[in-house]
C-alpha cells in the first residue's frame, strides 16, 4: 500500500521542473565550493568544502527544496489529502509522503557529499575511498534527518509554514556547540563530518542522536496529521 | 447504512448540533445553503472531521475504520486530485487503494462522457473537469457503497451533468447510499428520494423531495421565453388565475396558486397573443419556501396527532 501511496509524491518530485532546477543549482554551488577549496591549495580542501559550505549551507537548503517538492509546497495533511479522498488512511498517506522525502533527500545528499569530497580531496585529507564512504554516510544520514525535520515543519499551518521556521531554527540553534544545538540536525552532521561536536559528543552518539531526531520528527508529524 | 446519533461538530465558522438521521440505500438530499452545514455534515460522514459529541456509523463501523474507508467516496465542491499525475494514473491509484482490479479507465470515464480526459494531466484540468473526474472515479468504483457529493450538478463538466442523474439512480437501485448536499430545491427534487432540511446547523425538517417540491409551491411559478414577451405579458395579465406577471427581456414569469391552472392560463395567453413559444419552465420553489412548507407539514402532523 505504501508503494502505491508513494506514487503521487514521487510524481511531484520528478515532474516538478522548478524543484529540479533549484536542486541542480544547489548541487552546482556545492561543486563550485569544492573546486574553489581545491584550487586554493589547502591541504585539507575536502574538510573545508564539506564543513564550510556543504554542511551549513548546501545540505539544509537542498533538502529544504527537495522536501518541499515532495510535499508540494503545502501542509503535510493537504499533501496527503488527495490520497485520503481516494480511500487511503491519512497516516499511511503521510508516511508514504515522508518516506519519499527521506529517501530522496538521503540519496541526493549522500551522492552530493561524495562528489564534493572527490572534487575537493587534497593530500592531507584521509584516504579517498574511506573518506568518500564516511561522507556518503554523513550526507545520507543528514539528508534523511533534514527531510523528516522539514516534514514535521510542514505539518504546521495550512501552507506548511513550519518548514521555513525549522530551517531558521536549525540555522540559529545549530551554529553553536551548546545544549540547544543538541536538538538540531546541523550540529550533529557537523560532528559526523569532523567538525566541532555539540557538548563534546562522540560521532557515534551524534549519529544516534540524528536517528532519534528523525524518528521523533516522523512520529510527531504523523500524530499531528492523525489528530486533525 | 449511515446513522448519525445526536451528532455535533464544528469547523469555524460552521457548526452542527444534535443531528440524528438514518439513511439506507437510495439518494438522499441535505437541503440548505453551504452555511447551514450540509458540506460539513458530508465531511463528518466521510470521516474528514470528528464529531464533538454523538456517534457516526457508516456501513458497519466508523468511516475511518480500515475496511469501511475504501467503500466511502466524498466529492466536495473543490475535489483534491493528485496534482502531478495523469487522470488514468489517478484511477489506477484509486483502484489499488480501494482494492479493485486494474481499471479500464476509458470505460469508466466514458460512463460520464469523459473518455477523452484519460490522458490529460490533472494540473491541466479545469475545475469542472476535475470535479467530473472525481465524480466518475467514485461513481464507477466497484467497491464504493456510500457516495457523498456536494452540489452534484454545480461546477461539473457539461458532459457529466447530462449523465449523472441516471447514474445516481442506477447506483441507488444497486444498493448504494448516496447523500447529496445542495442549496437547490430543483436539484434535490430531480436527484433525491428524500430531503433533510438544514438551517444554521440544525435539522428543521425531513420529507420526500417530491412532496416538498409540491407543498413548497404555495405560489406556483412559470417562466416563459417567447418571441414577443410584451404581447404575452399583456395577455397573461388578463387571465383570472394569474396573480402576478413580471417581464424581463424575452421572458415572462407568471405566478399563481395552482400550477395546473397557471399552465392552462399560459396556454390560453400564448394562443390569444399569437406569440411563438421558445421555452416553458416550472420555476422551483426557493429554499425559504421549502423551509416554510416543511414547517407547515410538521404543524399539520402535530395537529393530526391525538
Amino acid at each position: 500500500m505504501i508503494a502505491v501511496l508513494a506514487r503521487p509524491p514521487i510524481a511531484r518530485l520528478l515532474r516538478s521542473g522548478r524543484g529540479r532546477t533549484v536542486v541542480l543549482a544547489w548541487s552546482a554551488l556545492a561543486v563550485a565550493f569544492a573546486v574553489t577549496a581545491r584550487s586554493s591549495g589547502s591541504l585539507h580542501a575536502a574538510d573545508h568544502a564539506l564543513l564550510g559550505a556543504f554542511a551549513p549551507l548546501v545540505l539544509p537548503l537542498l533538502t529544504y527544496v527537495l522536501a518541499g517538492a515532495v510535499i508540494g509546497a503545502r501542509s503535510l495533511s493537504l499533501s496527503a489529502a488527495p490520497m485520503v479522498a481516494l480511500g487511503a488512511r491519512p497516516t499511511q498517506a503521510t508516511a508514504a509522503t515522508m518516506s519519499v522525502a527521506i529517501a530522496a533527500c538521503a540519496l541526493s545528499s549522500g551522492l552530493l557529499a561524495i562528489v564534493v569530497d572527490v572534487v575537493a580531496h587534497a593530500s592531507a585529507d584521509p584516504p579517498l575511498g574511506r573518506d568518500a564512504v564516511a561522507c556518503a554516510y554523513a550526507g545520507g544520514l543528514g539528508g534523511g534527518v533534514y527531510a523528516s525535520w522539514f516534514a514535521l515543519g510542514a505539518s504546521f499551518g495550512k501552507r506548511g509554514v513550519g518548514r521555513p521556521v525549522l530551517l531558521v531554527l536549525d540555522w540559529v540553534l545549530g551554529a553553536g556547540d551548546g545544549p540547544t544545538a543538541l536538538v538540531t540536525p546541523r550540529a550533529h552532521i557537523r560532528n559526523l563530518l569532523g567538525g566541532s561536536a555539540p557538548l563534546q559528543l562522540s560521532e557515534r552518539t551524534s549519529a544516534l542522536a540524528l536517528v532519534v531526531l528523525a524518528l521523533a520528527c516522523v512520529t510527531l508529524a504523523i500524530r499531528r496529521v492523525r489528530a486533525k | 447504512m449511515i446513522t448519525l446519533e445526536g451528532v455535533a461538530a464544528r469547523r469555524s465558522p460552521l457548526a452542527l448540533s444534535n443531528i440524528s438521521v438514518t439513511w439506507g440505500p437510495g439518494v438522499h438530499a441535505l437541503l440548505g445553503a453551504s452555511a447551514d452545514g450540509g458540506p460539513l455534515l458530508l465531511a463528518l460522514i466521510a470521516g474528514a472531521i470528528r464529531p464533538r459529541v454523538g456517534r457516526v456509523r457508516v456501513l458497519y463501523g466508523a468511516a475511518t475504520d480500515a475496511p469501511v474507508r475504501p467503500q466511502v467516496a466524498f466529492v466536495p465542491l473543490e475535489p483534491a486530485l493528485p496534482g502531478a499525475m495523469r487522470v488514468a494514473e489517478v484511477f489506477q491509484i484509486a483502484a489499488a487503494i480501494r482494492g479493485e482490479r486494474k481499471p479500464d479507465v476509458a470505460d469508466r470515464l466514458g460512463a460520464l462522457g469523459l473518455a477523452t480526459l484519460a490522458g490529460r494531466a490533472v494540473g491541466t484540468l479545469s475545475r469542472e473537469e476535475a470535479r467530473a473526474v472525481a465524480v466518475a472515479e467514485a461513481i464507477t468504483s466497484m467497491r464504493v457503497r456510500v457516495l457523498l457529493i456536494e452540489e452534484p450538478l454545480l461546477s461539473l463538466d457539461a458532459r457529466a451533468v447530462n449523465r449523472l442523474p441516471e447514474l445516481l439512480r442506477e447506483r441507488s437501485r444497486a444498493g448504494w447510499t448516496i447523500v447529496i448536499a445542495t442549496a437547490s430545491v430543483r436539484d434535490a427534487a430531480e436527484l433525491a428520494d428524500d430531503c433533510v432540511l438544514l438551517r444554521g446547523g440544525v435539522v428543521v425538517g425531513q420529507s420526500s423531495c417530491v412532496d416538498l417540491f409540491a407543498r413548497s409551491s404555495t405560489s406556483a411559478r412559470l417562466r416563459i421565453v417567447t418571441s414577443d414577451s410584451r404581447a404575452l405579458a399583456a395577455a397573461l395579465a388578463r387571465e383570472e388565475r394569474v396573480d402576478a406577471v413580471a417581464r424581463r427581456d424575452t421572458s415572462v414569469t407568471v405566478r399563481g396558486r395552482d400550477l395546473l391552472e397557471l399552465a392552462r392560463a399560459a396556454a390560453r395567453a400564448i394562443v390569444a397573443s399569437g406569440v411563438s413559444l421558445t421555452e416553458l419552465r416550472v420555476e422551483p420553489p426557493s429554499l425559504e419556501e421549502a423551509r416554510v412548507a416543511v414547517g407547515g407539514m410538521a404543524a399539520q402532523i402535530a395537529e393530526e396527532q391525538p
